[in-house]
């Protein structure tokens, strides 16, 4: 007996897309939580000082920091110049008034846009404006990791963030910055999981599914 | 001929040159040397420990030698603004005068408000001949923030009446080298702390010339003596950092020289003052230290003829010698993490959370809203 497939299924993110997705949703984790830690140190020291609690804190910061540093220049990279164009494309929407109202009032359960991309236009802003704040978070850590760690590549980021420390007003701003902007992420966390999971529901389709497995599907008119 | 060499050679030609200029001590530094009773040998040391200092190798130690007994040929005019002379009180105060104090004793000091017999016209008289006749010769120090606001009415002081704003800009106009002594002079220091009602500056921000920066509050004596010593010995700038301040003194965090940093790594932190952990040494981040975000060199150097310093002392490092201190490390007993936004009394934390649990708020009431929403047409 032959099964006769009721919806068509339609790649929408490519398998790097979906990757960077989840190695930097672990890497914000991480780094939220070291983060915290290494601004109000709280576990109790061990018996031995041979232990550097602090130090391998901040040796994973350091590391997830570098992760997130290399996804968000790719991620800057791929949108640019991936070969696959469905990204791109919502730009068409975001310069669209009409495509805005729609979008806007589909959030408030009022009809329904047909997206020229992947994303609406509100939550396309919204990535460019996460995207560039994780530009400022890396770009800031990467200041206080050169006041930290002088060979190598602190080195040799040395000039250039002793300049950037300077716009800022001092290493103490540096790091109060790289400190607020930490909220952006967990918020806009908190936001997007719910979007992604509502829009799947109130829109039928699939949605929080494809980040994993990168389908949507749509039924055969 | 390689770096040092070459150097050593500048070195020695500024010291041939500044001895054509005539002694303006009766008294030679060796006689001064005696009466405080320094030894020779102590004055060996010292001069070796300035060439460490002044990041130089040790042969550097005679052309030292040599600055300092010659160094009453350089006119040093000192000048003070809005400040609280705990600079100068960094430097002369002391019990046993020590070869800082001397050679800032010795230093040809043409005009200093706190320290001169001179007063009124004669003060003024002193300050106009010094500018006159060390034309371009002069080493220009200066304390405290200029206040601008007012058209820089403020420090209308003495029979002439100009304001600092004028004396200052008089001041430089025909300096050899300017030096900032401490934050204020630096960076504003605690007048320029909002809401700054004076308006007041660094000297660098007023003046149209090169200053070198010693942050601090106050600098310890051995940046402000070795800076003049550099200036004596090769008559330019030393390297700088970012900020104009001398890398030799300013180029290393406090935190990555602090006795306590083995305690910070190894997660050891004192919680409140006086508790176990404050005894025992622990560090001192969780109680404000802002070691972390601080260039200086008070662990290795330490104050009051290398006695203590804040953080030997249990307090913890307020960032006294980085720009605008005042505001951007407050509070000094809390890390920076903790700090609260004006007017809200909240951290960051708080407001986050804040945030953070409107937007849960928001999407709670949007969940349930859907749930009674006419659904999607198909």
């Amino acid at each position: 007996m032959e099964h006769e497939a009721t919806h068509k299924r339609q790649l929408i993110f490519t398998p790097a897309i979906r990757i960077f997705h989840w190695l930097r949703a672990l890497s914000i984790l991480a780094l939220v939580i070291t983060g915290f830690y290494i601004s109000w140190p709280f576990l109790v020291a061990p018996e031995s000082s041979d232990v550097l609690v602090q130090g391998w804190i901040r040796f994973a910061h350091v590391v997830f920091g570098f992760v997130l540093t290399a996804i968000t220049l790719v991620r800057f990279y791929l949108f640019f110049f991936s070969r696959n164009d469905i990204e791109r494309r919502s730009f068409k929407d975001v310069m669209s008034v009409k495509s805005w109202i729609t979008q806007l009032k589909s959030y408030v359960w009022m009809g329904h846009l047909n997206k020229a991309g992947i994303y609406g236009p509100l939550q396309f802003v919204t990535y460019v404006a996460i995207s560039f704040v994780a530009l400022l978070i890396c770009i800031t850590g990467l200041v206080l990791y050169a006041n930290v760690y002088h060979e190598g590549l602190g080195g040799m980021l040395w000039d250039s963030s002793a300049w950037i420390m300077m716009q800022m007003g001092g290493l103490a701003n540096v790091r109060i910055i790289h400190h607020y902007l930490t909220w952006a992420f967990i918020i806009f966390a908190v936001i997007h999981v719910y979007m992604a999971v509502w829009s799947g529901i109130r829109f039928k389709h699939n949605s929080v599914d494809s980040i994993v497995s990168g389908y949507d599907y749509h039924k055969d008119h | 001929m390689d770096n040092h060499a070459a150097l050593y050679e500048q070195g020695k030609q500024r010291l041939e040159y500044l001895r054509q200029f005539a002694p303006r001590q009766k008294v030679s530094l060796q006689q001064k040397m005696e009466e405080s009773g320094i030894t020779r040998r102590d004055f060996m040391k010292w001069t070796g420990a300035v060439s460490a200092m002044l990041a130089l190798p040790l042969p550097f130690s005679t052309l030292v030698a040599e600055a300092a007994e010659i160094a009453d040929r350089v006119p040093l005019i000192w000048l003070h603004m809005a400040e609280c002379t705990g600079c100068s009180e960094s430097l002369i105060r002391t019990d046993t005068p020590n070869l800082d104090t001397l050679i800032f004793d010795h230093i040809s000091l043409e005009y200093h408000e706190t320290l001169m017999a001179a007063a009124g016209w004669q003060a003024e008289e002193n300050l106009e001949n010094a500018l006159e006749t060390y034309k371009g010769r002069y080493l220009l120090a200066v304390e405290g923030a200029v206040p601008t606001a007012n058209n820089g009415a403020y420090l209308t002081v003495g029979c002439k009446g100009h304001t600092g704003l004028h004396t200052i800009t008089a001041a430089a106009e025909n300096a050899a080298a300017i030096i900032s002594v401490g934050t204020c002079a630096a960076f504003g220091g605690v007048q320029a702390a909002a809401p700054n009602p004076t308006g007041a500056k660094g000297v660098q921000e007023v003046i149209d010339k090169p200053v070198i920066n010693l942050g601090g509050c106050p600098p310890s004596e051995k940046n402000i003596v070795g800076t003049l010593m550099y200036f004596i010995m090769f008559g330019k700038l030393p390297a700088l950092d970012i900020f104009n301040r001398p890398k030799w003194a300013y180029g290393a965090r406090v935190h990555d020289n602090c006795e306590r940093r083995g305690r910070f790594d190894a997660g050891e932190f004192v919680e409140t003052f006086g508790d176990q952990g404050a005894k025992d040494g622990y560090c001192l981040y969780k109680v404000g230290c802002k070691g972390p975000y601080t260039y200086n060199n008070c662990p290795t150097e330490r104050f009051n003829a290398h006695t203590s310093w804040p953080v030997l002392a249990g307090h913890g490092c307020m960032g006294c010698s980085e720009p605008n201190f005042w505001d951007d490390m407050a509070d000094f007993e809390k890390p920076l993490g903790r700090q609260l936004f004006h007017g809200i009394d909240a951290t960051a934390d708080t407001i986050g959370a804040v945030v953070l649990g409107a937007t849960a708020v928001g999407i709670g009431a949007h969940a349930v809203a859907s749930l009674f929403a006419k659904p999607l047409e198909d």
